[in-house]
């Protein structure tokens, strides 16, 4: 290709330049600013910002809510994991290996859920937890449960639980789809020897998938504890609004609150540099204990 | 016999979680149907009569067909930035030797993982000093630039797979730069183009947080913000079947689209995850 040095810094330019601006300001900079905010007091209303230094930080330590708060989050974190995998991992099996004739439209509406507006997900899940009418209710009274029936989102018990199915309602489609990505590009000889040596199916589960497509059980996982961390905030703002009583407040709901509701926005700013600790923290977690069963093929 | 069996068996699980996914939806549309007596009397029956009253409702005294058509612009406007953005990003990151292109792919990567909830304290204070809160456009922009990471993966990983013998071709007569990356290469990675703005066009479509911030007036709210008021508002009014309308007004073109682009969608969001 003939072209002048300059050309091709023009060009260059012109192709990451106006996208590097905007990506910097929309999106470094507040991450950035953010950082700064947490070591100010600042109600948003004036120009004055007050430098507290790290007593927003103290502050943090010292809130009673903030402990709920990270319990609630690593509670759907886990419940999350263990929710969608098992499922996931079924619906991928099932769906490659039984042979079902219909796998087509189960995979197709096992994904559905993963494109809904979580505000409609939400909405729908309340008129299922409703007391009165829900589903959930009426069904354990038409199987003869009544003394099961709660008001599950406005209970202190039952409420954070109650949140775990509506997410794994709307998350599982996604990791099924990648585990079956997985599973169909595990080598069918894998399987036939297996058959040849007399092992169950079981076995072959055990030893063969979950070995093989054990990256996309790693990516999945880590996927789900991102997204959790950074993202369950959603999904109680629209059903529970973080009550009652703060039984379903995660930590994203709470800087919502505090910075945005009750305009203590550098003590919002510090709630989100936890966030964002804890959220890269946990992965490097995982990335260890998750990467140590690794087969060579 | 045995093998007849544990076929039936193993397949109870797929039945249940399908009626748990489809059963909700159902509901929803049957329910939009109905008014408030009937969706308490008979939750579970088909509506007495099919009648569009509740839509109508939803649409004119609840906001949600001004809300559908700025969700409409929002979508539309934010897939078309985010193109604009992404292509030649990726086209750069991609074709282009130069020094710092692994880094600064790796900078979209990681961006990929940070809290969105960190950067909207200050986003909402920039935005306000551009006097730009409550404005469509801002939000569009928004998401245009929220979604460049994501789009320029998808649009390099399928960039990686298009021969280079074209462009050397265009190039050799004559033909600037410029016009390689808008003739020749746009148009040979319109799948890419495709998947991934369908994949923003559902993001857009379905956003909720970012707009309760952002946007401050009835008339400006999107879709998202518009259903969780008209929520709030139906446990005082009573309001049910026009909240139902409401929802089902939101997810039909959702469906729509699952049902033309399945393929790209499910294809596009595995190989997302599968990078980020």
């Amino acid at each position: 290709m003939v072209q002048s040095k300059k050309q091709r810094f023009l060009f260059l330019a012109f192709c990451l330049g106006p996208t590097l601006l905007v990506f910097s300001v929309i999106t470094l900079y507040p991450l950035v600013n953010g950082l700064y905010l947490s070591f100010f007091e600042w109600s948003g209303m004036s120009i004055e910002k007050t430098f507290v230094g790290l007593a927003n930080y103290e502050k943090l330590f010292n809130d009673p809510i903030i402990p709920q708060t990270i319990w609630h989050d690593y509670f759907l974190v886990v419940t999350k994991v263990i929710g969608i995998m098992v499922l996931a991992t079924y619906f991928a099996v099932a769906l490659t290996q039984f042979r079902i004739k219909e796998a087509p439209f189960y995979r197709i509406v096992f994904f559905f859920p993963n494109i809904m507006s979580v505000v409609i997900i939400g909405i729908l899940w309340q008129f299922i937890y409703n007391p009165d009418a829900g589903l959930v209710n009426s069904g354990l009274e038409a199987i003869g449960l009544e003394e099961w029936t709660q008001p599950w989102l406005g209970d202190l018990n039952w409420a954070l639980p109650s949140l775990v199915l509506p997410s794994v309602w709307a998350g599982i489609g996604l990791f099924m789809l990648l585990l079956m990505g997985g599973i169909m590009s595990v080598p069918k000889s894998l399987y036939e020897a297996a058959d040849l040596d007399g092992a169950t199916e079981w076995q072959q589960f055990w030893r063969i998938t979950v070995p093989m497509i054990w990256p996309q059980i790693r990516v999945s996982i880590i996927y789900i504890v991102i997204t959790t961390l950074n993202g369950s905030f959603i999904i109680v703002q629209i059903m529970t609004r973080g009550g009652p009583s703060s039984s379903t407040e995660v930590m994203g709901s709470y800087l919502y609150e505090q910075a945005f509701e009750q305009f203590h926005f550098g003590y919002g700013a510090a709630i989100g540099m936890m966030i964002l600790v804890l959220s890269l923290a946990t992965v490097a977690v995982l990335q260890l204990v998750l990467r140590r069963e690794r087969v060579e093929l | 016999m045995r093998k007849a069996l544990m076929q039936t068996v193993s397949r109870i699980p797929l039945v249940v979680w399908a009626v748990i996914v489809i059963y909700p939806i159902i509901w929803m549309f049957l329910g939009s149907f109905k008014d408030y007596g009937e969706i308490f009397r008979s939750p579970w029956a088909l509506p007495e009569a099919f009648e569009f009253d509740n839509f109508v409702q939803a649409w004119n005294d609840h906001g949600i067909g001004r809300s559908f058509v700025n969700s409409l612009l929002v979508t539309v406007l934010g897939c078309t930035l985010c193109m604009l953005f992404s292509l030649p990003t990726a086209y750069a990151i991609e074709r282009i030797r130069f020094r710092g292109s692994k880094v600064l792919f790796n900078v979209y990567l990681a961006s990929m993982m940070i809290p969105m909830v960190l950067g909207w304290i200050p986003l909402f204070f920039l935005l306000l000093q551009l006097n730009l809160l409550n404005n469509l456009l801002a939000l569009s922009l928004i998401y245009a630039v929220t979604q460049v990471p994501f789009t320029v993966f998808i649009l390099c990983s399928f960039l990686s797979g298009v021969p280079r013998d074209l462009e050397e071709a265009a190039a050799i007569d004559g033909m600037s730069q410029y016009g390689i990356l808008f003739k020749i290469v746009a148009p040979l990675v319109t799948t890419g183009i495709i998947t991934a703005s369908i994949m923003n066009a559902v993001m857009y479509w379905n956003e909720y947080f970012m707009a309760l911030i952002f946007l401050q007036s009835d008339e400006k709210n999107t879709l998202g913000v518009a259903m969780d008021l008209l929520a709030n508002e139906a446990e005082y009014t009573n309001a049910w079947g026009a909240l139902f309308a409401g929802l089902t007004i939101a997810i039909i073109p959702i469906m729509v689209i699952y049902a033309i682009f399945q393929r790209n969608i499910t294809k596009g969001m595995t190989e997302g995850a599968l990078k980020g």
